[in-house]
């Protein structure tokens, strides 16, 4: 399968200014997004998930900033953007995001017909009536009914999942080449999880987007994802596809992870959990950041950053646990029945 | 459902990070988070050290047991790292041989628990905001200064009396004597001499703030305390509040000062009346939120006493905000009392104050010559009010949580 | 809605009740000379004889009651002082004009530049104009309007030789009163909508209209500043009071022959009845500018109005 790059990210590495004091929020990390996939980005709250997307168009907050590295999209370089004109070529019109809550997220003195309008109009250079059937159109799209009349609605008067349609309408609505979702289901009802994730493939398939998922929820990714990086104290320690990120995880990180899957639980027995809690990221991190709580840690891995591990040209593992003289250690049981479980799990 | 074991995890984090932060630097009051240490440091049988914060960590336990110096300015960044460069030897050598390197490092529980160490203090912080803001503080230095001068100044030698009424040496009414030597800020035009009448004015009118200020706090927080918390009493106090809200406090001021006789008593009444309304309802809406927020029932959850939750989680925002409206009932009383001194309703001239003194003053706009007569209160009261309102406004700012970052 | 708005007026309605009676039962403790003119010169049965003619020896309840029932019939009293015997509501009337004249000027001047400056000053948080501004906001709000009145009319009087007396006809008399009553509201409307700027921004709907590529300008304009404007609507009638508050001062200050004057006038003169007059006045208007304000507030906030129409929930 031709695999072209829509953004790649090299070493990249972002600080926040926090009460004075340091805070080292992504640390080194590249990566590549394919042309037309389904990226996951999954891992705990705090690990630097949103920080690491908000780079992409330029939302850090204003006492954060790109200490060093590139984000290449196309021919530009999106961590050099200085000025806003610069982030006004790429927002909304090539890379679009879908935030987290809903409820928020929406002028509420706006009608959502001006809302989505705002950006056609200046996405797209409709006016007038014509703006007003693209609306229509895109309301249809995401899966409002009566649009007409909802056209003139305010956002207090549509429950949380149509205002996440909504959102995601007014992502979709410049017509952009990628999608960052921010958590997109997580402020909402479970049975409207599914929906706007089935919402949110459908558009991917029509608009042929490159979609970029952040999630702390498993399930989320088992039922979008092409391919999943797990990111942990600002850093990604696996990426891979979704198959071998699933069944032959390889980073006691990931490992941990699935583990706390209560599917994977026998009746009767403790809910597995990680213990400790993420590395403080004032301080500076040696080695690898999972070691204090991984209980299978080799000594080198308080010492020096593991570097990127190859286990197939499309699933790399930062961990020395690859390392060809590291001991052999195998993973928790119910990850190994993972694989057995093969096609037959659903996570939802 | 996926998420049920990540919550578990956050949950357990967050539940640590609440401990932690309620017990701050005494980490070392042994919550069992360092247990393993202590176990193993008595069990070698060294002197527990309680200067250490779950920071060093093994660290320290390998050092002591091998008898090194302890070194406190490890902290927590190089933890277990220097434990195992330092390995078996107690050296601080970097060399551990390939072998070495990718054995097993055990683990650590307590080590896997430790988070940074939040050093945040709430009154820390407002202090350092509000002394980064230096108009403020050099104004506070000012008003500071002011106040004490409005003190001393009857005592210092060579000053006159305020409703003194001067004469030449031959006898003659000093009346509206340009500033000189003598008199520093002049005389009036009833020979009075207006340096020691300013002062005096000064202090008759700081004073009737402060005195309003302190009214509208006593009065204000007992309201708000019995409103917001005998529930009973809500729906009363809520009618009468939103009756007496609607009333312009110009009008009650006026109407006031008209029936009653003038004096410094009546117009302190007469300016508190309408302040206390709102600061109780501010308390009362604080009160309310004891009951209802989130945090507090955590609080409550995890054990803290009414008394703790009500001085560590809402007097921090009472105190700064009950702050404000006091340094602003000063500003807003002198105001008020040049006002009802304008309409006539003010002090009888021979209790000077501000508002007298601008009043008098202001007769006199029409002679340039004259004009120092105004001059003179009108600074006063422009630096004596904006010194207030800009601290009072900076305080409030620097007690915002949000400006602590 | 409607409820809501009946529910306020009731409230209104009873709070203006409230200030009447203690208003008229306050003044009841007036001394009589309040109602005299030329009291020393007057024997003893005159006295009592008026007293009996203005009803004042009756019981304090039945005067306000008989006061209420003159109310409804349009009818503020009689002045006794300043001009004797003439109807209050008549001497009113012909004050009331010039004031509403003035104070409306003001108050749409108060608006043209304070808003502006306040989102100005939102804007450009922390750099030239905003420093700028604060400083005008703060010697404004915190020095007493009776000082920097003063100021204003000396500067005008000094620099641009403005006459300090008003005179209907000659305009250039006008500009210090309308610039002193406009002044401190220009000063309230820049302050708060800087403050509800402010506020906005750091909402989430602004940051997705970030993301989806709206330039910084057009945010703070179309969707900060609008928003923000919308609790501001409450302030305007709450302002508008002030302004007459102060045109008290501004109006003694130029010989303005207006309402504010006119209380001066008559608090020094002792004239009870007028004063009871004009405070009630004053009352019903401030009282009105408050509901008013909520009634704005409720029309223009869709998230109000529209709650009683069944939205989809």
């Amino acid at each position: 399968m031709e695999k072209e790059v829509a953004l790649s990210v090299k070493n990249l590495n972002v600080k926040f200014n926090l009460r004075g004091k340091i805070l080292h929020a992504i640390r080194d990390i590249s990566l590549e997004v394919y042309k037309g996939e389904s990226l996951a980005i999954v891992g705990e709250s705090g690990s630097g998930k949103s920080v690491f997307t908000k780079t992409f168009i330029g939302l850090l907050d204003k006492n954060g900033w790109i200490d060093s590295g590139e984000i290449l999209y196309g021919d530009k370089n999106l961590a050099a953007f200085k000025t806003e004109k610069e982030w006004l070529t790429i927002r909304g019109k090539e890379i679009a995001m879908v935030l987290q809550d809903p409820m928020t997220s929406l002028n509420p003195l706006k009608t959502i017909g001006a809302q989505i309008g705002e950006a056609i109009e200046m996405h797209r250079g409709l006016k007038g009536a014509a703006c007003k059937a693209a609306v229509l159109e895109i309301l249809q799209d995401v899966g409002i009914t009566e649009p007409e009349r909802r056209y003139k609605q305010y956002p207090h008067e549509f429950s949380g999942g149509m205002r996440q349609r909504v959102v995601i309408a007014i992502a979709v609505a410049c017509k952009p080449k990628t999608l960052i979702c921010d958590e997109p289901t997580t402020a909402l009802d479970v049975t409207i999880q599914a929906q706007i994730l089935d919402l949110l493939k459908n558009l991917k398939k029509k608009y042929d987007l490159t979609t970029i998922y952040i999630t702390h929820d498993l399930g989320v990714v088992a039922n979008v994802a092409d391919r999943i990086a797990v990111m942990y104290a600002g850093d990604i320690v696996e990426y891979g596809t979704s198959e071998e990120v699933f069944y032959d995880p390889k980073h006691p990180y990931t490992w941990a992870l699935l583990s706390s899957l209560p599917q994977l639980g026998k009746k009767g027995e403790d809910l597995y959990s990680i213990k400790g809690t993420p590395p403080n990221l004032f301080n500076e991190i040696h080695g690898d950041a999972f070691a204090p709580r991984n209980p299978k840690a080799l000594k080198i891995d308080f010492i020096e950053r593991p570097p990127l591990f190859e286990v197939t040209p499309t699933h790399k593992v930062r961990s020395w646990l690859m390392d060809p003289r590291a001991p052999k250690v195998e993973p928790p049981e119910h990850i190994k029945e993972l694989r057995k479980m093969g096609g037959k799990a659903t996570w939802q | 459902m996926a998420k049920f074991g990540s919550c578990r995890v956050k949950l357990e984090e967050s539940v640590t990070e609440i401990l932690r932060a309620q017990s701050g630097p005494q980490n070392d009051r042994r919550e069992g988070k360092s247990g393993r240490r202590d176990e193993i440091l008595r069990a070698q049988g060294s002197p527990q050290n309680d200067n250490r914060g779950g920071k060093s960590g093994r660290q320290d336990e390998i050092l002591r047991a091998q008898g090194s110096p302890q070194n406190d300015s490890r902290g927590g960044k190089s933890g277990r790292r220097d434990e195992i460069l330092e390995g078996e030897s107690g050296l601080q050598n970097g060399n551990l041989s390939e072998k070495e390197l990718f054995e097993f490092a055990g683990y650590d529980e307590a080590c896997a628990e430790k988070i940074g160490y939040s050093n945040y203090s709430y009154w820390g912080s407002t202090l350092r905001a509000f002394l980064k803001n230096k108009v403020a503080v050099a104004l506070m230095v000012v008003i500071f200064t002011i106040l004490l001068f409005t003190f001393i100044q009857p005592y210092l030698p060579g000053q006159f009396e305020p409703n003194l009424v001067n004469n030449d040496a031959s006898g003659k009414l000093l009346r509206n004597v340009k500033p000189n030597s003598e008199h520093w800020f002049g005389t009036n035009s009833i020979g009075q001499d207006l340096w020691s009448r300013v002062w005096s004015g000064t202090r008759t009118s700081l004073l009737m703030g402060v005195c309003v200020a302190i009214i509208e706090a006593v009065v204000g927080i007992i309201v708000g305390v019995l409103w917001g918390y005998v529930r009973k009493l809500d729906f009363i106090f809520t009618e009468l509040y939103n009756i007496l809200d609607n009333i312009p406090s110009t009008l009650v001021l006026v109407l006031f000062s008209y029936i009653m006789k003038p004096s410094v008593t009546s117009l302190i009444i007469g300016m508190s009346l309408t302040r206390w309304i709102g600061m109780s309802r501010f308390i009362r809406n604080q009160i309310i939120i004891i009951r209802d927020r989130d945090y507090n029932l955590a609080s409550k959850c995890l054990g803290s006493p009414t008394g703790r939750i009500i001085f560590k989680n809402l007097l921090p925002y009472l105190v700064s905000v009950i702050m404000l409206r006091m340094a602003m009932a000063i500003p807003e009383a002198i105001g008020s009392e040049v006002f009802v001194t304008y309409i006539g309703l003010g002090l009888p001239i021979e209790i000077p104050s501000l508002g007298n003194l601008i009043t008098s003053g202001r007769d006199l706009l029409m002679n340039p010559g004259l004009r120092y007569q105004l001059i003179f209160p009108t600074i006063v009261v422009s630096i004596v009010t904006i010194s207030f309102y800009i601290i009072g406004n900076a305080f409030a700012d620097a007690a915002d949580p949000k400006n602590h970052v | 809605m409607v409820k809501y708005l009946l529910k306020r007026f009731a409230r209104s309605i009873l709070t203006l009740v409230i200030i009447i009676s203690v208003v008229f039962i306050l003044l009841r403790l007036m001394p009589i000379e309040g109602y005299f003119q030329n009291y020393e010169k007057l024997t003893n049965e005159q006295i009592q004889a008026g007293i009996h003619n203005m009803g004042l020896d009756k019981p304090v309840l039945i005067q306000l009651k008989d006061f209420f029932i003159q109310l409804l019939h349009g009818d503020l009293g009689t002045s006794r002082i300043y001009r004797a015997n003439v109807p209050i509501t008549e001497i009113l009337a012909s004050k009331i004009p010039i004031s509403l004249q003035l104070g409306g000027i003001a108050l749409v001047i108060s608006l043209i530049i304070g808003l502006p400056l306040g989102s100005l000053m939102a804007r450009s948080k922390g750099k030239f104009w905003d420093k700028f501004g604060t400083a005008f906001i703060v010697f404004v709000q915190a020095v007493p309007a009776a000082v920097y009145f003063l100021f204003i009319q000396i500067f005008g009087n000094e620099w641009f030789g403005f006459s300090m007396l008003f005179s209907k006809d000659n305009y250039s008399t006008w500009i210090m009163p309308i610039l002193s009553m406009a002044i401190g509201n220009t000063a309230y409307y820049a302050m708060w909508i800087r403050r509800y700027m402010v506020d906005e921004s750091n909402k989430d709907y602004v940051k997705l209209a970030k993301a989806k590529g709206v330039s910084d300008n057009k945010i703070m304009m179309k969707h900060v500043f609008r928003n923000a404007f919308v609790p501001m609507i409450q302030y305007l009638p709450t302002s508008f009071l002030n302004s007459i508050v102060g045109s008290i001062y501004v109006e003694s200050l130029y010989s303005i022959p207006g309402m504010g004057g006119l209380l001066v006038d008559v608090v020094k003169r002792q004239d009870n009845t007028m004063v009871q007059a004009i405070v009630i006045v004053f009352a019903c208007v401030g009282i009105l500018g408050l509901m008013l304000g909520d009634l704005l507030m409720a029309l223009i906030d869709p998230r109000i109005s529209l709650n009683k129409k069944g939205g989809a929930r």
